[in-house]
């Protein structure tokens, strides 16, 4: 059975259409990237998966029970784990986890085991008396995930999980979630970090004004844009002017300042490494590295949805 | 999953809601001492106002406490928890929308049956107040304060973060009902049009159980009361329902 099964889902309010005929299924046990710019119809899609809102047509189903009818059943399995940390401040650590776990009818022993089993794995059992306005960003963050994974789901939404924590907060969330997947547990991620899809996913879906413009494996994705290839090269000197100068190097397509690395888009990377070396000898300076990259999903996300690069990566992901 | 089941299901999860609201926004000390302030403030309008003699007033008094100490906390609740995003931690969970806006409405029961009683007591030994029978009033504020709490959430199911929107149009609703519903001028003597307007008011049937069980005077059959007050328990749960289910979307 299919942890999810969308089949011709569409939303629409009024006149504008947010999804537009999107299909897709995801396995158990997979784990599965949605990804897309703003507006492009994530959060509405999510809406529709965990019945909040209702399609205009189409069908969802999460392991066999269609969301509309069957919500209940269908939310029983499953955990939430919004973008937003939306834990009540006014109550403490242990009494959030309570009332998720009533919300699920989970008895008292096993809703007690389960908040202290998962506290102690998001480290804030120690904080667990304290009321959570005094909790950080991280450790709300964490009482988050910890409430959507107190009745043990077999699928779990996270909507931007590691969306700007701190460094410790992004590991133990990001352990968290490869230790789920290890331990069967169906992953629907949506995510900025679009190499945090790269790594975890088995799937990704990108969608764009409310259609799914691919859905495949990243890595198969990454080669239907092998053309788009890339060297990355850093020199022993700065130059205000070096980005543009490169960028006139011939087969060079596009290129972008990283740190104190050069990216540069190509067709021909040979070509370009040549053009590189030319161009440190004339300029007196050296090539402290020089790398040659496939497409990153990022570059595929670039091309499916249309955006620009600006500066040092790409604007109005969302 | 059998009916009873389900039943269990949504009625653990309302008293998880109700015991969530309690804590955060009823136990706040502003809202208790505020919750008694009001009616002795009301009692004190009144009587200087001359709008009658001190024990008279107690029976409406403690029908419009019950309006207001039900129908105030979660329009302001709801909103503010629009905002930071938990009422969606709700919507999203297990339960269906009738025990969310059960559970929403039995946090304000609690704090309005609270409210009242300490009304009630404090005329019992402040004023002496005589009481024909205790039945009635405790029967009136009890499906008063739901059916007014009820009315509160539903109101809330308004899709604003900004509670001043919702005490507004709630606002717009409870000072006529004061007026239209015989707390200060007696049914039979309000021309026709007022007591077609007052059967349509829930404080008027609670209004009159809490009289009758003051002085024995009641214009209903305490049992149309009883009736009438679960009706509009009914309708304002149902309504309630449909509204959270059409602005979600």
């Amino acid at each position: 059975m299919q942890a999810i099964e969308v089949s011709h889902l569409v939303k629409k309010f009024g006149d504008a259409t947010a999804v537009n005929d999107i299909s897709f299924s995801v396995a158990a046990g997979e784990t599965f990237g949605f990804l897309g710019p703003n507006g492009a119809g994530k959060t509405t899609t999510i809406r529709m998966l965990t019945g909040i809102s209702s399609p205009t047509s189409g069908m969802a189903k999460i392991f066999g029970h269609d969301i509309v009818h069957e919500t209940v059943a269908a939310r029983q399995s499953m955990g939430i784990v919004s973008e937003t940390s939306n834990v009540y401040t006014d109550l403490t650590g242990w009494q959030n986890m309570m009332l998720a776990a009533q919300l699920y009818r989970i008895g008292r022993s096993e809703r007690d085991k389960n908040a202290t089993e998962l506290l102690k794995r998001f480290e804030l059992y120690e904080r667990r008396r304290d009321d959570v306005h005094g909790y950080s960003k991280g450790m709300q963050r964490r009482l988050t995930i910890a409430m959507g994974l107190v009745n043990s789901p077999r699928l779990l939404f996270l909507d931007e999980p590691t969306s700007g924590l701190d460094v410790e907060s992004n590991l133990i969330i990001r352990d968290m979630i490869s230790d789920l997947i290890k331990e069967g547990v169906t992953v629907f991620l949506t995510t900025h970090n679009i190499e945090e899809a790269n790594v975890l996913c088995d799937r990704v879906a990108i969608i764009e004004k409310g259609h799914i413009a691919a859905i495949d494996a990243p890595e198969r994705l990454k080669k239907t844009i092998q053309s788009v290839q890339s060297i990355e090269v850093s020199f022993d000197s700065s130059s205000p002017t070096r980005l543009d100068e490169l960028r006139q190097l011939s087969t060079v397509n596009n290129a972008r300042k990283e740190g104190d690395k050069f990216k540069l888009f190509t067709e021909d990377p040979s070509a370009v490494i040549d053009g590189v070396m030319a161009y440190a000898h004339t300029h007196n300076t050296r090539v402290m590295s020089i790398t040659t990259l496939g497409p990153s999903l990022e570059d595929v996300f670039v091309k499916l949805t249309g955006l620009h690069r600006s500066g040092g990566g790409i604007t109005a992901i969302d | 999953m059998g009916f009873q089941d389900r039943l269990s299901r949504e009625l653990i999860a309302a008293w998880a809601i109700a015991k969530k609201d309690v804590i955060i926004y009823y136990l706040r000390p502003g809202t208790i001492v505020g919750g008694v302030l009001f009616p002795l403030f009301m009692f004190l309008a009144f009587t200087a106002g001359k709008l009658g003699t001190a024990t008279a007033l107690i029976p409406g008094l403690v029908g419009i406490t019950t309006l207001f100490s039900a129908s105030s906390i979660e329009p302001v609740s709801i909103p503010i928890e629009r905002r930071t995003a938990t009422f969606d931690r709700l919507l999203a969970a297990p339960i269906s929308l009738n025990a969310l806006v059960l559970g929403e409405s039995l946090s304000g029961l609690l704090y309005s049956v609270v409210i009242a009683l300490i009304v009630v007591v404090a005329a019992l030994l402040i004023l002496a107040t005589s009481i024909v029978s205790i039945f009635p009033i405790l029967v009136g504020i009890l499906l008063s304060s739901l059916c007014f709490a009820t009315m509160g959430t539903l109101f809330a199911a308004y899709p604003t973060e900004s509670p001043g929107d919702i005490i507004s149009m709630v606002n717009v609703v409870r000072f006529p009902l004061i007026f239209i519903s015989g707390v200060f001028i007696p049914l039979a003597t309000l021309p026709a049009v007022g007591q077609m307007i007052a059967y349509v008011s829930p404080l008027t049937y609670a209004n009159d159980l809490i009289q009758g069980g003051y002085n024995g005077k009641m214009t209903f059959n305490p049992f149309i009361d009883v009736a009438m007050l679960v009706v509009f328990i009914l309708i304002f749960q149902l309504v309630a329902n449909l509204l959270y289910k059409r602005f979600n979307d």
